[in-house]
């Protein structure tokens, strides 16, 4: 299997499975499907005939046809679990015989909520490694499909090595406020596709310093913190420098600031076979300007065979990984030297296919959501301090009165 | 040097502006000629935030005081706080030729390295106070000038905070022409009036809840341990009473002053108190359990922090003087009972003393800072700095005023 080269047993082919479930998740497999060089075997699962008529999946699986009629879930899991009853050989054969199972959906609506889980847990019945990247809807979606959400988010939990989580109130900054309702929704989607895509790169691009799969779960399943994820992508004369501005610009590492609290930081350079020991210097001496000064970096760095490929820098950071300060601390100079004297690439043959990569696993959880947690559920109510400097001590705004947050707490 | 000395202290508040004009004998006695006052407008959690309005407070205040003690102020001693105050403990040393003596240089010296270290450099170092000597690692030097040795090692207090902010609040005063002769934080000037060196010597904390903020500073062996501001202060409590209970922030204030109490219980439950009607708001009856639990929630809050903050740097039982209570907020009802609660430590409110002159003024816990000030400005000016009772504060770094 692709994700763990340097220690890599002779290597029988991994089998990975993408599979997307419901209309986000088929949305997904078909950017990542239509996106080549990833090779992982695509299956889209709907309750909705119409949504898979249109993806370009491997293998598409209508889910309960008697059931739904092919019309979809309507948005509640009991319908959905009806039709996975109905569906339930299909869904047993779906999953046996891949080591590597990734789920992507989007709760919160009837298919996806149900069936993320369930086959989470029929997957690791089956003894593969299961990840799941999954959004909750937008607040305004409504309380009841937030709900299903959290209660399907919880469920998986239980059964995922790894969870990529994002919060669709999230990813829709990465959007202009004017942008339409088709775009802000594509841009989500978009987001998905760059961590799964992230992560496929990470564990399967060739040499010559692939990442370890255990460093890669190190990040990822950490139970403390919020997952930070940035991608940038560039060609032309000055790529390095474009490409690293692009992924510390995302918004789901704050503008970069979030980076400072990050305990451990995975960098993966994947760039053409042109790409030059100090275009990744540069990079990573860009990114240690933004991380504190105890993180843990990781670089890996990869190369296509050819020249035509674009750089593209992907980080992916946990914030509050404990000092452990576990394997490779400094990693950016001992690496890179690696890198450059050591080429590692020695297992890369089998993995023909590691696209599938390693689970993103992110075990958290409650924690994923980056700084998400500090939205507010409810109008913070400040008074007269309202428009001052906040009294910030212990993470805690004490300028909200402390009967209402001890209230809250309970 | 025996001529008597006139000092002002003035301390621009989040809820006052109170200048004292002060004489100082040379015996070290000190006596209140009067006292200026003006509510403060423009200024909050201790930082201005409307200029003009702070600076029309500033002179309504020294124009007071002015009239009542019949002196000129030409030049004023000027609190800062603000929660961009920070503090920390540094040890600095120098190596001498042998067995050489030690003289002021090489105590400036090592106080100019104890400074040399890395804030922000937006922010200015506002006091490094020496804590203790050691000589050739003797420990216990409370005076190393002229001792033999070869190795002077010195732990200072450093307090430092932001240079612009601080500035403002100098800008305020001197719009008037009117001298600053040196900025002093609050929990320092504090100290000064409140504390004896008795109490200094045994471990106590002094804790000025304000208006705006609190500020806190810790003795122990006679020395500054730690010090700090947390922004929370009696506005707080105002604020959550006027969310909690729906009344205007005016009335939550009155009500705060005349009924409220931060310690629950001690009358009969469910007592009602009712709330007058008044222009704009039509009059409330209010639940006293309600009132005293949300003040009650917000001091145990404050006292909880601290009481970790302190608990940090010297374990409470060590504090041999317990705690002191001053600032305007410490005459809350209850509040001392609370503190003693949390702290598990005698608590006792505390007011400048050793100083003379109208007993209203000096017992006022809400003049401690600004009389703390005119003591610092005596210890200050004082011919021989040694004798004075504040000797360790000699070593003074003039704050650069910067303008």
């Amino acid at each position: 299997m692709s994700p763990y080269p340097r220690y890599q047993e002779p290597a029988k082919e991994s089998v990975i499975r993408l599979i997307g479930i419901g209309n986000a998740g088929v949305n997904i497999t078909d950017r990542l499907a239509m996106r080549a060089a990833l090779s992982v075997h695509t299956v889209a699962l709907n309750s909705d005939q119409q949504s898979l008529a249109a993806s370009v999946a491997a293998q598409k699986l209508v889910l309960g046809p008697m059931t739904t009629h092919g019309l979809g879930a309507g948005g509640d899991p009991e319908r959905a679990i009806d039709a996975a009853r109905e569906s339930l050989g299909d869904l047993q054969q779906v999953v046996s015989g891949a080591d590597v199972v990734i789920l992507c959906g989007g709760l919160g609506g009837g298919t996806a909520s149900a069936i993320v889980p369930l086959l989470a847990k029929m997957a690791k019945d089956k003894g593969a490694l299961v990840s799941a990247v999954v959004t909750s809807p937008f607040q305004f979606e409504g309380r009841r499909r937030t709900q299903q959400a959290a209660e399907s988010l919880s469920e998986l939990v239980k059964h995922a090595d790894a969870l990529v989580h994002f919060e669709n109130d999230r990813m829709a900054e990465l959007v202009e406020p004017r942008a339409d309702v088709a775009e802000t929704f594509a841009a989500c989607d978009g987001l998905l596709f760059q961590a799964i895509g992230g992560l496929v790169r990470i564990l399967g691009s060739p040499g010559p310093l692939p990442i370890a799969l255990n460093d890669l779960l190190t990040v990822l399943r950490a139970t403390k913190g919020g997952c930070l994820f940035g991608c940038g992508e560039s060609e032309g004369a000055n790529r390095a420098h474009e490409a690293l501005e692009q992924a510390l610009r995302s918004p789901l590492l704050d503008r970069g600031r979030l980076l400072q609290e990050a305990g451990k930081i995975l960098v993966h350079l994947s760039g053409p076979s042109s790409l030059t020991f100090a275009e990744v210097s540069a990079v990573m001496n860009g990114i240690s300007k933004s991380t504190a000064a105890g993180a843990n970096l990781c670089l890996g760095v990869g190369t296509a065979g050819d020249d035509s490929a674009p750089l593209i820098v992907t980080i992916i950071g946990r914030t509050g990984v404990e000092e452990k300060k576990p394997c490779l601390p400094p990693a950016l100079p001992i690496e890179a030297k690696q890198e450059a004297s050591v080429p590692v690439p020695s297992l890369a043959p089998p993995r023909e296919e590691m696209p599938s990569a390693a689970e993103p696993a992110v075990p958290s959880t409650k924690t994923q959501k980056v700084k998400q947690d500090f939205l507010p559920l409810e109008p913070i109510a400040r008074g007269r301090f309202e428009k001052s400097e906040p009294t910030i001590v212990e993470g805690e705004d004490l300028d909200v009165p402390t009967f209402l947050r001890l209230r809250i707490k309970k | 040097m025996s001529k008597e000395r006139i000092h002002v202290g003035l301390e621009i508040g989040t809820t006052k502006v109170c200048a004292v004009v002060a004489e100082c004998g040379r015996d070290g006695e000190i006596r209140l000629l009067g006292v200026g006052e003006s509510p403060s407008r423009g200024v909050r959690k201790g930082e201005i935030v409307d200029f003009q309005n702070a600076s029309k407070c500033v002179h309504d205040a020294l124009a007071d005081a002015e009239e009542r003690s019949d002196q000129e102020i030409n030049s004023v001693w000027l609190a800062v706080t603000g929660s961009h105050l920070q503090s920390f403990n540094n040890r600095s040393s120098i190596s001498m030729p042998e067995d050489s003596e030690i003289t002021e240089k090489e105590i400036g010296d090592v106080e100019y390295k104890a400074k040399e270290i890395s804030i922000p450099k937006e922010n200015v170092i506002l006091h490094s106070i020496i804590q203790r000597y050691y000589v050739d690692g003797q420990e216990g030097v409370i005076d190393p000038l002229g001792m033999l040795g070869a190795k002077l090692e010195a732990d200072y207090h450093i307090i430092h905070g932001v240079m612009t902010r601080i500035q403002n609040t100098i800008r305020c005063v001197k719009e008037f022409d009117i001298e600053v002769d040196d900025v002093v934080v609050n929990s320092v000037a504090s100290a000064q009036v409140v504390l004896s060196d008795a109490q200094k010597q045994a471990g106590a904390v002094v804790i000025d809840i304000g208006g705006g903020v609190t500020d806190y500073i810790v003795y122990h062996d006679g020395a500054v341990r730690h010090s700090g501001v947390i922004a929370i202060g009696g506005d707080h409590i105002t604020n959550d009473l006027c969310i909690g209970l729906r009344i205007p922030i005016t009335r939550a204030e009155k009500l705060k002053i005349e009924e409220g109490s931060a310690f629950p219980g001690g009358h009969p439950h469910g007592e009602k108190i009712t709330l007058k009607n008044d222009t704009g708001f039509s009059g409330k009856e209010i639940d006293r359990d309600m009132l005293n639990m949300i003040i009650n929630a917000r001091v145990a809050e404050l006292f909880t922090i601290l009481k970790k903050r302190i608990h940090e740097v010297v374990p409470e039982h060590l504090l041999g003087a317990g705690i002191l209570l001053t600032g305007g907020c410490s005459m809350l009802r209850g509040v001392r009972e609370v503190a003693e609660t949390i702290f598990e430590a005698p608590v006792s409110l505390a007011h400048a003393h050793s100083v003379s002159g109208p007993t209203s003024a000096f017992e006022n816990p809400q003049l401690s800072t600004c009389i703390g000030l005119v003591r610092y400005a005596q210890a200050v000016n004082a011919d021989m700095p040694e004798e004075t009772l504040i000797g360790k504060f000699k070593k003074l770094i003039n704050f650069n005023l910067g303008l």
